[in-house]
């Protein structure tokens, strides 16, 4: 049985168990859906550089049992550090309140699904933004596989006026005994009018067998708030993940920043979406990404211009070493409503070895004629002059090079607004770039 | 006077009539419509054509039943009835002529209103023209002067049956019977086109042309055309076409290869003005072509295209760099209005060391059209050193139509370099005040800027194209002041 | 040649000229000097036709017509340049081929044939020497590129081809070094004629040292509030333009 049959049959076994709630509908909608369109393949235009069957031959549990066994001492090495912060951990998809931090106030609520659904406010709210983002594009079959068998995630609440006062940071771990594991959590971020919040988000495997981690977000940003999304990808070798992402912002004035770091996990999808349901409105997709052995990362971006008078960013820059593949796959979709759209979009790249291979794919679709957009896409090698330079100052050849990539990715690391994650950062890009270097001494403590 | 605006000017846009739509009166033979081996036969047999060609053609054909038109092109448009065109056309008089003379007066008279009169062309220093008209070729001029330097260019009908042996070893070559849908159709039922060939060291010392043109209602067009220059030999090639005003689509699909030995040099360079359909999207022809070119050591390929016309374009015009050091270059300023929709660009292959290739695109759209630029560049293992600069610009004139933009780009070779750069921009209206402040009207500011816009590519075309192109641009995006 | 009536202009909405009156002779050279935001610019756009500018009240007659119905190429063709303050870049254009066009479609206006090859060389070669002008400059595209300077010569240099009745400079000094200026307003003054005029709108009296007026006109909140000769100039610059507000009030 394929991993499509197999995820068919066991959601018709586990329905009789649910509960005919709020969702069921939902999750009918989304396993046929899924059981219509299935996976994607390469033939497909969003698809043609990743290659899915790696990870989609694995004997998947879909269903871990509850049987945690961490400390706290096991996963503080994944938490940022001296950063305070509201903290949620899950592990195996399963919410483990021992370790975390949950928060409720009268002004912000940042807690489980599982929790949430207890109180009355928090459910209702649930039920109204729940699967509710729907992108132009048909390009959501990780969703509806998620929105089906999802049970468990974060759900953030942010009202009015309120500004969350420390970064709330989202752990998933797993610990699977089994073979392989197949995780669906699920993120949920409601922000209202005039409030502010920022989040870390993380995924990391404590053991090295296969892992599949299927993750929804959805953040609906009302009017002139401010949403800025951290995603740390440094997952062991072993692990997969596929990391959907979708922004609706409703209000005018909003701006969401969505920084992906990426340097571990075997296979990684990023699906960024966002619409822009009002004006003046700020969408920033930023990303790192550095590579090495057999590694894959494809960031899949796609920033709908519903409205006039929005801006949208995207930068990201890659650096490939080994057999590693990486792929940027941006996509700029411009309205004929959406006038005096400022749409910008970047994807740098440096190869390291000759086994190694980079996608780019910047594209734009225009209807309206009152818009600035542009792309710009480089591939190249590190300059070797400044290399030289460095070299013959006295630094050696490998920190030169680390310095210089460094300097590659400042554009990006230069909107990290949280200087704990901006150090942890640095941090992962030193010991990958395999040296011990601070980059920018004055935010290291 | 009231004041001429880009309202003004789009009214003026849609109501602008297709000069070339005229329909030649003269006889010919055509083939019942349908698709089958017999049809391809019979081709071949009208042609006289070898068995090992009939068999090549019935290979495709084979080949293209098992294809589906693909879709991730951004047109729309309703697939053709393949079994409702002819795929046979040829004007009865004048299949071949020996002298300028016994040319039907009618097609003079077509040729003409094409502004190519053969007389001024031959009055016209150094350009050879082939004039294909349907699926066959009616005349080519200037063959002697040619056969003197042992340059041969000739319909490819002709190739088949004097040169069997080039024709044999490059066909299908470059743009393979399984390339992609309309390559294996054109594979199994080309009727005619071009073919040339320049020998080792020599500089064709005139541009060769062919006009294209669709005459009779219900066909298709399938012209093939090879050029291939041999080692260190130079030839700059030029192609224009052109199609009456008819209500159906026509249909015009066709494979060009060139095959650029070590160190020769091809410039390959088109205006295509199609007839475009009316202002409501009636008719027009659907082009959807396949152009592609291969580099050895040290050769080079530029192509140059200036786009205006066809309901429906499709087309990349590539280039495989195989050869170390080889070049690769495409041109394109693709223009579209009403209901227009192009879906074109270039496809860089680069495999042998050292390769440049540059890609200047402009797209400007109009009216209610959809312009798409695609191209892709692709950076081979053994790519040592490959360079890559892209440019694409897009100009939007009124708020109906949509200019997009669909770069891949893929790496695999660590001390290559690409760059890609990419604007979407409308007219200015500073511009246009500042034009206007001195004296020059709105419309003739909007032509003067957009030519401004297109100039990268312009200068690449040979000078008595040039201007036509320029020509074409303002008729395609000015009409006259009414 | 000009003749301004009760001249009221607004941008959005925002009232910026306020009532101007304005009368130039043939063979006349006028300056509008005043503080920025005052309505210099505006008044020379509002005078060529920028239909980012709303006229509401008054009447601007050149030579005997009301032009204010008229669009902006029309009132170029009969004879008034507008050297801009921010000239724009068209690319692809070149300054060669723009004056071509330029000169083409003033002739129409006035049923003459296209200026010839020949003649268009001698001019072009004529007016390039007298701005000092390097004849390769003529193959750039329009403004793409140039300095500040070159910019200003350009535009000084398109007054020379075009030959206009009434030039307006719009702050044709800024960003001109001192040499660049004198040969900039040596152009001007050679240009000079008794049968035409010149408006040269400019914040500083520096330009006015080389382009001597006959009168200098002092534009505040969207009114002259005082005319008078060469000296307000050079009183203007000594005392500020507060003064002249503080004698207001």
């Amino acid at each position: 049985m394929d991993l499509k049959e197999k995820l068919i049959s066991s959601y018709h076994q586990t329905q009789k168990d649910r509960p005919k709630d709020a969702f069921h509908a939902l999750r009918e909608k989304a396993i046929s859906y899924f059981e219509e369109k299935g996976f994607p393949n390469k033939k497909e235009e969003t698809w043609r550089y990743t290659s899915l069957r790696p990870i989609l031959k694995e004997d998947y549990q879909l269903f871990p049992k509850n049987e945690n066994t961490l400390t706290q001492q096991d996963i503080a090495p994944y938490l940022t550090k001296g950063l305070d912060s509201y903290l949620l951990v899950y592990v195996d998809g399963h919410f483990v309140e021992n370790l975390s931090q949950p928060i409720k106030t009268k002004t912000f609520t940042a807690t489980s699904f599982s929790k949430a659904l207890q109180e009355k406010e928090d459910k209702a709210r649930i039920e109204k933004y729940f699967d509710q983002i729907a992108p132009k594009e048909d390009r959501d079959r990780f969703r509806s596989l998620n929105t089906a068998f999802t049970q468990e995630g974060t759900f953030i609440h942010v009202e009015r006026n309120a500004v969350v006062d420390k970064p709330i940071q989202l752990l998933y771990f797993s610990t699977g005994k089994e073979d392989a594991l197949l995780l669906q959590p699920r993120n949920l971020v409601v922000v209202e009018n005039n409030a502010q919040v920022k989040i870390i988000e993380r995924h990391q495997s404590l053991n090295e067998n296969a892992t599949l981690t299927n993750a929804v977000t959805e953040i609906i940003a009302a009017e002139h708030t401010l949403v800025d999304y951290y995603k740390i990808q440094n997952d062991k070798y072993t692990s997969s993940l596929i990391d959907n992402t979708f922004v609706d912002q409703h209000g005018n004035d909003s701006a969401v920043f969505v920084h992906t770091f990426s340097f571990g996990g075997k296979l990684t999808r990023n699906n960024l979406r966002a619409s822009q349901n009002a004006e003046h409105l700020n969408t920033t997709f930023k990303g790192v990404t550095i590579l090495e052995g057999n590694q894959h990362v494809d960031h899949n971006t796609f920033v709908h211009h519903l409205q006039p008078n929005n801006e949208s960013h995207q930068d990201y820059k890659g650096m490939f070493d080994d057999r590693s593949h990486g792929v940027f796959d941006g996509y700029i979709l411009v309205d004929r409503i959406a006038q005096k759209t400022d749409g910008y979009q970047k994807s740098d790249n440096i190869l390291m070895s000759d086994r190694a291979i980079a996608h780019a794919k910047p594209q734009l679709e225009i209807y309206a004629d009152d818009v600035l957009c542009s792309h710009g896409c480089t591939i190249g090698q590190m300059d070797k002059e400044a290399l030289f330079y460095l070299q013959s100052r006295g630094v050696p050849k490998k920190e030169a090079k680390a310095l210089m990539m460094y300097a590659f990715c400042t554009s990006v690391l230069s909107s990290v607004t949280i200087p704990e994650l901006k150090a942890q950062i640095d941090g992962y890009i030193s010991s990958k770039l395999g040296v011990k270097m601070d980059f920018d001494s004055e935010l290291i403590d | 006077m009231a004041k001429y605006t880009e309202e003004d000017l789009k009214k003026e846009l849609e109501t602008q009539e297709y000069e070339y739509g005229f329909y030649t009166d003269i006889e010919s033979d055509t083939i019942a419509p349908g698709l089958n081996e017999d049809t391809v036969r019979l081709i071949s047999k009208k042609k006289n054509e070898p068995a090992w060609l009939t068999e090549w053609r019935l290979d495709a054909l084979e080949i293209w039943k098992k294809m589906k038109l693909p879709t991730w092109a951004h047109v729309n448009f309703k697939e053709p009835d393949y079994q409702a065109i002819s795929y046979y056309s040829s004007p009865t008089k004048g299949a071949k002529y020996n002298s300028i003379d016994e040319v039907d007066p009618e097609l003079l008279d077509t040729f003409k209103k094409l502004g190519i009169s053969l007389e001024e062309q031959k009055r016209l220093a150094g350009v050879a023209v082939d004039i294909v008209m349907d699926s066959t070729s009616v005349a080519t001029t200037f063959r002697k002067t040619l056969a003197e330097k042992g340059i041969i260019f000739c319909p490819i009908s002709e190739a088949i049956q004097e040169h069997p042996d080039l024709v044999r070893k490059y066909l299908g070559t470059v743009v393979p019977k399984t390339d992609n849908f309309e390559a294996a159709l054109n594979s199994a039922v080309f009727s005619d086109g071009s073919f040339c060939y320049i020998p080792k060291g020599v500089r064709c010392p005139m541009e060769l042309s062919t006009y294209f043109r669709i005459n009779q209602g219900g066909t298709g067009q399938f012209e093939r055309t090879l050029l291939i220059a041999d080692q260190d030999s130079y030839v700059s090639y030029l192609e224009g076409c052109t199609a009456p005003s008819r209500n159906e689509n026509q249909f015009h699909a066709a494979v060009v290869e060139l095959i650029a030995l070590e160190g020769a040099e091809i410039k390959y360079s088109t205006v295509q003005n199609w007839y475009p359909g009316d202002k409501e999207g009636n008719g027009g022809v659907l082009n959807l072509v396949t152009k592609r070119g291969i580099c050895e050591k040290n050769a080079k390929i530029s192509w140059t295209q200036v786009e205006t016309g066809s309901a429906v374009t499709w087309k990349y015009p590539s280039c495989i760099l195989k050869g170390d050091n080889s070049v690769g270059e495409f041109y394109s300023i693709a223009v579209t209005n009403n209901h227009q929709q192009a879906d074109t660009g270039t496809k860089m292959t680069h495999l042998g060391k050292n390769t440049r290739s540059t890609i200047i695109s402009k797209g400007i759209s109009a009216g209610y059209s959809q312009n798409s630029y695609r191209g892709e560049v692709s950076i081979g293992r053994n790519a040592d050193n490959a360079r890559n600069f892209t440019q694409c610009d897009s100009l939007l004139m009124g708020n109906n139509c949509g200019a997009h933009t669909f770069p891949y780009v893929e790496l695999k070779n660590p001390t290559a370099q690409l760059e890609h750069e990419a604007t979407t921009s409308k007219i200015g209206e500073d511009q246009i005040f500042y034009c206007n402040q001195r004296g020059i009207d709105e419309e003739k500011a909007i032509a003067l800027i957009v030519n401004g816009f297109g100039k990268e590519v312009l200068k690449k075309l040979p000078m008595e194209f040039a201007i036509e192109a320029q020509k074409l641009l303002e008729i395609s995006l000015e009409g006259s002041v009414g | 040649m000009l003749k301004i009536k009760n001249l009221h202009a607004s941008v959005e909405g925002n009232e910026i000229l306020k009532g101007i009156d304005l009368e130039i002779n043939p063979g006349e050279k006028h300056a509008i000097m005043g503080p920025n935001g005052g309505g210099k610019s505006t008044l020379a756009n509002v005078i060529t036709g920028n239909d980012a500018y709303e006229v509401t009240e008054g009447e601007i007659i050149f030579e005997g017509e009301n032009i204010l119905e008229l669009d902006p190429e029309e009132r170029a063709q009969k004879g008034i340049f507008l050297s801009f303050q921010y000239p724009v870049e068209i690319p692809g254009v070149s300054v060669m081929n723009f004056m071509r066009t330029a000169i083409n479609a003033i002739r129409k206006s006035k049923g003459e044939e296209d200026i010839s090859g020949k003649e268009l060389m001698a001019l072009l070669k004529k007016n390039s020497a007298l701005l000092g002008i390097d004849l390769k400059f003529l193959q750039r595209y329009l403004n793409e590129g140039f300095s500040g300077g070159e910019k200003k010569r350009n535009e000084i240099f398109q007054m020379a081809m075009l030959d206009p009745k009434l030039s307006i400079l719009d702050e044709t000094d800024s960003g001109l070094d001192i040499d660049a200026l004198r040969i900039v307003a040596d152009g001007v003054n050679k240009l000079h004629r008794s049968d035409n005029s010149a408006l040269v709108i400019t914040h500083y009296q520096r330009l006015l040292n080389y382009i001597v007026p006959d009168f200098v006109h002092v534009l505040v909140d969207g009114k002259i509030v005082k005319t008078g000769d060469k000296n307000l100039a050079i009183k203007l610059e000594d005392k500020g333009y507060d003064w002249l507000k503080l004698q207001e009030a």
